[in-house]
């Protein structure tokens, strides 16, 4: 083994490079608030295999990535977990550069000669904010979309900027160009030019060396020197080791990252962006109409710029903090000023009632469409998850088989009753008062037996009466209760002085002419009617309407039927 | 030689990265589309799904939905709204409460003629060509640049 080790460290010159390495003398000894870079370091390695891992089931287009992410989510072995860990991770990235950050700044190490270093640390923590935001759009969710439309938008909305915005989202609008952009800034060039820094911070950081305690003398830091391993070295993988045990914790407390419904431009989202964006998205809030570049660019771009300038910002002879005050002053108020608008935004949203709404119903319908997907979605896109849904297809049936003749809400043909609301209460006073109109039975040949009752023949307090007891016949307690004093009152006016019964029989089963009215308008009446309207006790001659019956399954007839029950209960 | 290698790459990638700002990428929705019988619409706002064939690059797709409207009949005068923020996107909400528009992202709100009452838009809602066909309404969907002052058409 050894020799073998000896032929290959003589013609790689690993050995070397190991001891360089490992051998790095640490100035003052190891300490704790050393161990960020190489966590961050860590974390972005585990974020390249996992996002690897993640590109071998995600599909960047519009039709696909959604169904993929969501496959991968719901149905791949570990699938919900390596994605977590991803989302989870770019969260932990976040935290740890602002660690990182602070650590650079209290130690006063952006000063001379480490300014290019401070400059690379910031490009490098713009980058993973960057990661950040391109990642979010990649499901193709609801989060993700409406989220980014807002980051896009802020980058049309700054002059010159709506050439950027468009290509950048390749095009007008989202769509497929929109993904495999997003997607290929994400996984290639990201990577390459966090990549690429990483080596020129790592370089330059070796070349300058950690900046040690500025209260120990040039004697102290030489007498506590320690070589990198075993020392630093130990306290780098405790870190890692920790910050992995977290990520892993939270992946599985909180089983992995969300997944919403398919992305859907017609629907009105209650979008948030990532929480370490939140207090970006609350500055959006204060500045109005054309001083909204002040929230978007300016003070983002001032607090950057600030921070570029911070080496030379910085006039104090040592690197002492008890010297440096007034700058750690200025940093600490920019961090409570983060701290403060992200707590604002995450307390307004707590007391926003319609945000709650709408998040409630968000996580709805994500588990609904979640759910329809494990049966594939069909290639059109994500938001074709919802053909899944039984009652999407009756809507397609529907449209298909009844609206030459029904419509709905006005759209559809008029030769039959249109059954927007169909059996409502306004439905039936509609049904009596006019019966002859396209609403109702206007347009429906052989349908004229059946007499206006205008107010003189039926009054209003009459009519509700009829109508309530209408609502007892078709006894559904659950989805239409009744006035039961007003019913019977109707019971004995149809009974005894309206001339309904002498076509309308009440009694199941039994024929007069027109529909028999017991159950009516309940799921079983309207699929007997779909499956055959001329049956004795409905239209019999009358009956306009095609039977149904061996042309649609027993099951379609059935969601048919529920879904014109449906139109009647809102 | 050297520039003349980088170019011969460079130039097309230029081509490649800059294309969609000068192609229609997405097309679809151009044309008045119907969303209903002007009987079901009224002084309260009422949202209705634009349903339009689209393109999309390489797909093509029938009746997807591209977008939505909030539809009105006031004194006889029709009205149709975009339900796009002007400010920065998100989808905005009719609270009947308050009859007003509200966006549910950076609090900005418009009243029932599209204006803002609140917040941080930079103009009022985008106001949708509509026309009444013989009591079918039909709306034309148009997208508009987010967070400028004036109403830019995109496309």
């Amino acid at each position: 083994m050894s020799r073998l080790w000896a032929w290959v460290d003589s013609r790689t010159g690993l050995g070397d490079l190991w001891r360089e390495a490992a051998g790095e003398p640490v100035p003052g000894g190891a300490r704790a608030r050393y161990v960020f870079g190489s966590v961050l370091t860590f974390l972005f390695m585990q974020q390249v295999v996992l996002g690897i891992l993640l590109a071998t089931y995600y599909s960047p287009s519009a039709s696909d990535a959604w169904a993929s992410t969501a496959y991968l989510q719901d149905q791949v072995t570990g699938g919900w977990f390596l994605r977590g860990l991803h989302h989870h991770g770019s969260s932990a990235m976040v935290v740890v550069v602002v660690l990182h950050m602070i650590q650079v700044v209290i130690a006063g190490a952006y000063r001379a000669p480490r300014e290019f270093n401070w400059w690379i640390g910031l490009a490098l923590g713009g980058l993973v904010l960057a990661f950040a935001l391109t990642g979010y759009l990649l499901p193709w969710d609801q989060k993700g979309y409406w989220a980014t439309q807002v980051a896009t938008g802020i980058m049309g909305s700054v002059p010159g900027g709506g050439g950027m915005q468009q290509v950048l989202q390749g095009g007008v609008e989202y769509g497929n160009l929109t993904l495999t952009r997003f997607y290929a800034v994400h996984v290639f060039v990201l990577p390459l030019a966090l990549g690429g820094l990483l080596v020129a911070h790592i370089y330059l950081f070796r070349r300058h060396g950690v900046t040690p305690p500025a209260t120990l003398s040039e004697h102290e830091l030489r007498q506590k020197t320690q070589p990198f391993m075993p020392y630093q070295l130990f306290l780098d993988v405790l870190a890692m080791t920790v910050t992995g045990g977290v990520l892993v914790a939270l992946t599985v407390a909180t089983h992995g990252a969300d997944l919403y419904a398919p992305a859907d431009p017609s629907s009105n989202f209650v979008a948030r962006p990532e929480w370490y964006f939140l207090f970006l998205f609350q500055l959006l809030k204060y500045f109005e109409g054309p001083l909204q570049i002040i929230g978007t660019v300016l003070i983002p771009g001032g607090v950057a710029t600030f921070l570029m300038a911070l080496p030379f910002v910085d006039r104090s002879p040592s690197r002492a903090v008890s010297s440096r005050r007034r700058v750690l002053l200025m940093v600490g108020t920019l961090m409570a000023g983060v701290v403060a608008l992200t707590a604002i935004a995450a307390v307004e949203d707590a007391q926003n009632e319609g945000y709650q709404e709408g998040q409630e119903m968000a996580r709805a319908n994500a588990s609904r469409a979640r759910e329809l997907a494990l049966e594939g979605v069909l290639p059109e896109g994500g938001s074709a998850v919802w053909r899944n849904d039984p009652a999407y297809e009756a809507t397609v049936t529907f449209s298909e088989r009844c609206a030459v003749c029904h419509a709905v809400d006005g759209v559809g043909g008029d030769e039959a009753p249109d059954l927007g609301a169909f059996s409502t209460r306004a439905w039936l006073v509609g049904a009596i008062r006019t019966p002859r109109t396209a609403a109702y039975f206007g347009g429906t040949k052989g349908h004229t037996d059946m007499e206006a009752y205008d107010e003189a023949a039926l009054p209003n307090d009459q009519l509700d009466a009829v109508v309530e007891y209408l609502v007892r016949l078709r006894d559904e307690p659950e989805v239409m209760p009744w006035d039961e004093a007003l019913a019977a009152q109707g019971a004995k006016l149809w009974e005894e002085e309206l001339e309904c019964s002498g076509c309308h029989e009440v009694n199941a089963g039994e024929g007069g002419g027109a529909p028999n009215f017991a159950g009516r308008g309940s799921v079983e009446w309207i699929a007997r009617v779909i499956r055959n309207s001329a049956g004795p006790d409905l239209y019999e001659d009358s009956a306009e309407m095609p039977s149904f019956e061996g042309k649609l399954t027993d099951a379609e007839i059935e969601a048919l039927a529920a879904y014109v029950h449906g139109l009647g209960l809102e | 030689m050297g520039a003349g290698l980088a170019g011969t790459v460079l130039a097309p990638a230029t081509g490649l990265v800059l294309f969609p700002l000068h192609e229609d990428v997405t097309s679809g929705g151009e044309e008045f589309v119907m969303v209903g019988d002007r009987a079901q619409f009224g002084v309260v706002p009422r949202r209705v799904e634009i349903f339009a064939d689209r393109k999309d690059a390489w797909n093509r797709v029938t009746r997807v939905r591209i977008g939505a409207a909030f539809v009105a009949v006031k004194g006889g005068t029709l009205s149709a709204f975009s339900t796009v923020c002007p400010h920065l996107g998100c989808g905005i909400d009719f609270d009947e409460e308050s009859s007003c528009f509200k966006c549910p992202c950076h609090r900005s709100s418009f009243d029932l003629e599209g204006a803002v009452t609140e917040g941080p838009a930079p103009r009022g809602l985008d106001a949708l060509e509509i026309e009444d066909r013989d009591g079918s309404i039909a709306v034309m969907y148009q997208r508009f640049r987010q967070g400028v002052a004036q109403k830019e058409l995109l496309g």
